[in-house]
């Protein structure tokens, strides 16, 4: 199972897990918040990024970024949370994590799978 | 103890699901005269490549895609019917899971699952006839695809409409294919034995009668 490990950042710049693959979706499968060291409690997402295909009700799609996951880090507090909890977490597109505040001393590993 | 497995008195053979290389197919009569060329004629295949290739496509919940097989430069073809007269693609179709179903029309428009009562059609606007000869994707796997059609050149065009099912806001359809080329050569006087070994291959108005 591929991870990547990322700091925390603002939605706009929204850091890649997992880039989109045409024939397959990403499944979260674990992640890791690390905010021992981080400036006040966090709250990260994992963001689900696609644009989805010509179809009978729309014929010129745009790019769609909707949240699939939502959780408040406490500062000083590491969490990891594995399969059970992640269950259901799965991007069509691209898999991106960012936080409400950019915070360099914030940690987030995602372990992911291509389905 | 000593045991002397017995013998087994048969044993089953499980066919190919692929056509294969020094196989027959017999096109039926009920070809349309545009195809005069492959109608009620006998071939070989004289050699087979199989092409996997996956399509994919994100909807909306409560929106379709209509998936056109065949050639052209429209935004949903696919390109997959052969160029070539003496070409079969044999193609096998499996869906990965999600909240979707599909329906079939040969060609747009006329679906091949209609019933004989009037309006037993299938309606994706209709609560319960958009079930009506849907296709789930348990009913053709990925990894064990049910679903198998047969392309030749010049064929009306074969409609898969995609529709996703309340309950997501989108999903991701993943439809793989295996495209048996299939290389044909004709063999103009068949004998009795080689008309009676070959896969009859008939035209797809026979599902409407």
């Amino acid at each position: 199972m591929p991870s990547t490990v990322v700091a925390a950042v603002l939605e706009a710049d929204a850091a890649v897990i997992a880039a989109e693959r045409e024939n397959a979706a990403v499944l979260a499968k674990s992640i890791t918040i690390d905010n021992l060291n981080g400036g006040g409690d966090r709250v990260i997402q994992i963001q689900d990024v696609f644009t989805p295909a010509v179809t009978e009700g729309e014929a010129g799609p745009i790019e769609h970024e909707v949240d699939r996951f939502k959780y408040t880090a406490l500062a000083g507090d590491q969490i990891t949370l594995g399969e059970d909890e992640l269950k259901g977490v799965k991007c069509l597109g691209a898999m991106k994590v960012y936080s409400d505040v950019a915070d360099a001393s914030c940690f987030i590993t995602v372990g992911y799978e291509h389905e | 103890m000593l045991e002397l497995q017995p013998k087994p008195q048969f044993s089953v053979v499980i066919p190919p699901k692929l056509l294969q290389e020094g196989y027959l197919v017999t096109f039926s009569s009920d070809w349309p005269s545009t195809h005069v060329a492959i109608r009620e004629k006998t071939f070989r295949i004289d050699a087979v490549n199989q092409v996997p290739y996956d399509l994919s496509y994100i909807i909306p919940a409560g929106d379709y895609r209509d998936v056109d097989f065949a050639n052209g430069s429209g935004t949903f073809k696919e390109n997959i019917y052969p160029e070539n007269q003496s070409s079969l693609f044999e193609v096998l179709l499996g869906f990965k899971p999600g909240n979707f179903i599909s329906h079939w029309y040969v060609p747009a428009g006329k679906s091949v699952h209609n019933l004989e009562y009037a309006q037993m059609y299938p309606d994706l606007t209709d609560a319960k006839r958009k079930y009506l000869g849907a296709r789930q994707p348990k009913d053709s796997p990925y990894d064990d695809p049910r679903i198998k059609l047969y392309f030749v050149k010049d064929l009306a065009p074969i409609i898969m409409r995609l529709y996703v099912l309340a309950g997501v806001d989108f999903e991701k359809i993943v439809t793989g294919l295996t495209i048996n080329k299939c290389l044909m050569r004709e063999i103009t006087l068949p004998t009795e034995d080689q008309k009676l070994k070959a896969k009859v291959i008939r035209y797809y108005d026979y599902l409407r009668w």
